[in-house]
């Protein structure tokens, strides 16, 4: 079946069988590797992208399920992205990097929706992105950083 | 000239020879006291661009034209011999392009990567690639292994029982402790267990290799890509030289990550095979199951004291499960090493059993050793009346207890100073009640190595734009190290360290660099850094003196400019470097060795407050304070964040992590990130760091490691909190709520 998707912006055309994820069409198919596999059975949030400004899961969204919706990634263009990279490597929010583009679409989302996040909201807004080497401090003041104050 | 020198390397607690080639190096020391520009400062890590871009390219995300993607079909059953496997079958399906067994195994039949005889659930038997994910599918599957299966042990205290031991126990001794119990006015015995800690980086062991008949490149997550080199070599008998390894980013290691594990030969082995290149990414399971773990403890240890808190005697006694691989960790090191003792005999039995194999972890054997001293310290300190602190300071030890050698630098009594300024210790006995919420306070000390040593080996060259490139055979796991590099060469060839680029991660690149490990990696290279900006800066002012007819002596190199020491002339260094076209200054260093005869360690004190529901068991850290000696600092805002994830994984090690392994089917239960339970944003305590920052002057640059310090006293300093805070010890761990209620009850 065809599948209509709009990513960063530009729509595509996509042939998928129907156990084809999301993850797989934007690493596999469409070379956008930004976005990483750490578990790909949803359980550390790595993989976090936005459809339709909404995180989700990219391992375990179908395909199928995304006809005439639109994603972001963390290669997307945008002043809020771009502050938030800014702001992370300012305060160290990340130390090998690899959570840090799922880190990233999460606190777009929260501050989308949310401009003046508390930090009790920032906390759990980020609380699915799992980050092993413990950069946690840095990614609550980088996100509090870029929040309307 | 270059000569080679014989040296002494501590590696994690076992000294090894080695002979490095050593480059002559007249870089000048700085003078004590004298603070360097940028070095100290907070610095933003190098690489913060790609990784926040999501454009750095992790072994996970390389695709090369043609490349096939791979897989292993593992064994189900912890003890097995397999009885069938269909090759033939497998290479029949459309779209695979390789598949081997056991017979095909690079290392050989017997003892190669592949097994016909699995001792755990996990173990590899077999490999496929193919065209699609789809075709490998379809390939494992037609495998269709058959085992004949045996008995198993996964249990720690079955496997002590049956003394199915992986090699002979470890044993110290110094004094004579019959006689030192003999003189004590107090003893305490107690014995701490603790599951196995998972890595759980979260990119998986991958590789991907591309096999050429001129040679063979790999790229793959590792923390060693010389090793990886090295034993690519001697698997598939190649040049070295022919052999390029890559690992440009890592996705996180923390220990699991030396060797060349399954990924690496099997996807150079089946590339080999199919003339294509291969791509080897374990799953999840695969990564919680077969890549390593932090081994599980038993540790029983027995101290006397005089009626000062004096200790006159420690016996230990543990257990470890090393599964089907690993070494004996040193768990015994904190009880032989941290304090003045007369009198400690310990012994470690190292155990088989039928799980994948164990691997270093964030301070091996230290850390698990730390939280059972230090919980033991604490109880002795109650039972003598001693604050907890203050019985650690009358145990300070002004020599290594266990060698009698000085130490290069020791600053930990200014550790315990400072931690319990920052942490209020005084005023401890303040935060108790006897309400339902109750908060306590309690302190662990914190040895390890960390001093660093040769070889590393660095180049550094400036162009016509005064922009310099570091080069360096490491990787950089998270740690911040090519940062570090950065602004250790933009202080000697002074320029902002934005103008500095960093080249590390292959092998085809100039200078060899070391593993990372042991906390050494920032120690070791450095050095070699500092020499090779060193010689540029040398030139550049040579140049400078030859340009401005001056002595090449009264010209020094700061803020961009090249200035005479009357201040009369002043240039930008540009319009030296200008003239250079397209070639470019280049300088070579390497690292010396260390003093010998002398202890290298690093220090510290962590302080926990913690906060015990007690209606509902729940231990939640309010605060840690982290003060740690490690030498000079080279950039406080990395510096900083190890501090925190060391700080981290110790909260996860005590609060949470346990590898869960089923008695029954010897499966483990919660291999996977949503069960296997790890530290979350909402668990992050408040953390106070800070470091004595005092250069050591034995070594080169004072610089000494921070990987592996701040995880070790973190659970100690959690338990003793919690006995501050209830009045119960808590010798088990992780501390859940289950076991708190049973404790309080």
């Amino acid at each position: 079946m065809e599948t209509v998707i709009t990513v960063n912006g530009q729509a595509h055309t996509v042939a998928a069988d129907d156990r084809l994820t999301l993850g797989e069409l934007l690493r596999d198919r469409l070379g956008l590797t930004g976005t990483k596999m750490a578990c790909a059975e949803g359980t550390c949030g790595t993989c976090t992208v936005l459809l339709d400004d909404r995180p989700v899961l990219s391992c375990l969204t179908l395909v199928a399920a995304c006809d005439g919706r639109s994603v972001r990634t963390v290669e997307d263009r945008g002043r809020l992205l771009d502050d938030l990279r800014e702001a992370f490597t300012a305060t160290d929010g990340l130390q090998c990097g690899y959570c840090t583009p799922g880190q990233l679409m999460s606190a777009v989302a929260l501050l989308e929706r949310n401009p003046s996040p508390t930090t009790a909201e920032v906390v759990a807004a980020m609380a699915g992105n799992l980050c092993r080497c413990g950069a946690y401090a840095g990614i609550v003041e980088a996100v509090e950083r870029v929040a309307v104050r | 000239m270059a000569r080679l020198v014989r040296t002494e390397a501590v590696v994690e607690g076992r000294t090894e020879i080695r002979y490095t080639l050593v480059e002559d190096d007249d870089t000048p020391e700085w003078e004590p006291g004298e603070r360097p520009a940028l070095i100290g400062e907070p610095a933003a890590r190098v690489s913060a661009g790609p990784r926040t871009a999501g454009t750095a390219r992790f072994t996970t995300d390389i695709v090369l034209p043609g490349m096939l993607e791979a897989g292993i079909l593992r064994s189900p059953h912890p003890n097995a011999r397999l009885t069938g496997l269909d090759i033939e079958a497998a290479l029949a399906v459309d779209g695979v392009r390789a598949a081997i067994g056991p017979a095909d195994s690079p290392g050989g039949e017997e003892g190669g990567v592949l097994t016909g005889s699995p001792g755990y659930a996990g173990a590899a038997v077999a490999a496929v690639a193919a065209d699609s994910r789809a075709a490998l599918r379809a390939g494992l599957a037609a495998l269709q292994p058959r085992y004949e299966t045996a008995g198993f042990v996964v249990d720690l205290d079955e496997a002590l029982g049956r003394q199915d031991l992986f090699s002979d126990p470890s044993e110290y001794e110094r004094g004579d402790v019959e006689s030192g119990f003999a003189d004590s006015a107090a003893t305490v015995e107690a014995t701490h267990r603790m599951p196995a800690q998972l890595h759980s980086a979260l990119e998986p062991h991958c590789a991907v290799a591309d096999w050429r008949p001129d040679g063979v490149t790999v790229w793959t997550s590792t923390q060693s890509i010389y090793g990886i080199r090295d034993d690519v070599a001697g698997t598939f008998d190649l040049d070295p030289e022919r052999v390029r390894v890559i690992s440009e980013f890592v996705g996180g290691a923390f220990g699991a990550k030396f060797g060349s594990g399954a990924a690496v030969p099997l996807a150079t082995e089946l590339s080999r095979r199919a003339g294509r290149p291969v791509r080897l990414v374990l799953s999840r399971r695969e990564e919680q199951t077969t890549t390593g773990y932090r081994t599980p403890a038993s540790i029983t240890l027995k101290v006397g004291a005089d009626a000062d808190g004096r200790l006159r005697a420690i016996e230990g006694e543990g257990a470890i499960g090393l599964g089907s691989d690993g070494w004996t960790y040193p768990i015994m090191e904190p009880a032989k090493s941290v304090y003045a003792c007369p009198n400690v005999h310990t012994i470690v039995v190292p155990l088989r059993q039928n799980l994948g194999p164990a691997a270093a972890f964030r301070a091996p054997g230290v850390m698990e050793g730390t939280f059972a001293l230090e919980s033991t310290l604490d109880e002795l300190a109650e039972q003598l009346g001693i604050d907890p602190l203050e019985l650690r300071r009358r145990n300070h030890s002004e020599n290594d207890p266990a060698t009698g050698r000085p130490y290069t630098s020791k600053r930990l009594l200014e550790c315990y100073d400072r931690a319990a300024e920052l942490a209020g210790w005084d005023s401890r006995d303040a935060l108790r009640s006897d309400g339902r919420i109750r908060r306590g306070m309690g302190c662990a000390s914190q040895f390890w190595w960390g001093g660093g040593g040769p070889p590393a080996y660095a180049e550094v060259r400036m162009g016509k734009r005064a922009r310099a490139t570091v080069t360096v055979g490491l990787q950089d796991l998270g740690t911040g190290v090519q940062t570090a590099c950065a602004i250790v060469a933009a202080e000697r060839l002074g320029v902002p360290v934005e103008s500095v680029t960093v080249r590390a991660g292959d092998t085809s690149l100039a200078g060899h660099g070391p593993f990372s490990g042991g906390s050494m990696t920032m120690a070791s290279i450095v050095p070699a850094v500092r020499a090779a900006g060193h010689k540029v800066r040398q030139q550049i002012l040579q140049l400078a003196g030859d340009m401005f007819e001056i002595g090449a002596d009264d010209l020094t190199l700061e803020n961009g400019e090249i200035r005479s020491v009357d201040g009369a002339l002043v240039h930008p260094i540009t319009e030296v470097t200008g003239k250079l076209g397209n070639a470019w200054v280049t300088g070579s260093g390497s690292r010396g060795p260390n003093p010998d005869g002398m202890a290298v360690n690093t220090w510290g004190c962590q302080i926990a407050t913690v906060a015990v529901d007690t209606a509902i068991g729940e231990l939640r850290v309010e605060k840690v304070v982290a003060v740690h000696d490690v030498g000079r600092i080279i950039n406080s805002m990395g510096a900083r964040s190890q501090v925190a994830g060391g700080v981290l994984q110790g909260l996860g090690f005590a609060l949470m992590e346990e590898r869960v392994v089923d008695p029954n089917t010897g499966l483990v239960v919660n291999a996977n990130l949503e069960d296997y339970k790890m530290p979350t944003i909402a668990d992050l305590p408040e953390i106070v760091c800070d470091f004595v920052g005092e250069p050591d002057p034995h070594l080169a640059v004072g610089v000494k490691g921070l990987g592996e310090p701040p995880i070790i006293p973190t659970a100690a300093a959690i338990a003793n909190a919690f006995a501050h805070a209830t009045g119960v010890r808590l010798r088990e761990t992780p501390f859940s709520p289950r076991r708190i209620l049973e404790a309080l009850a």
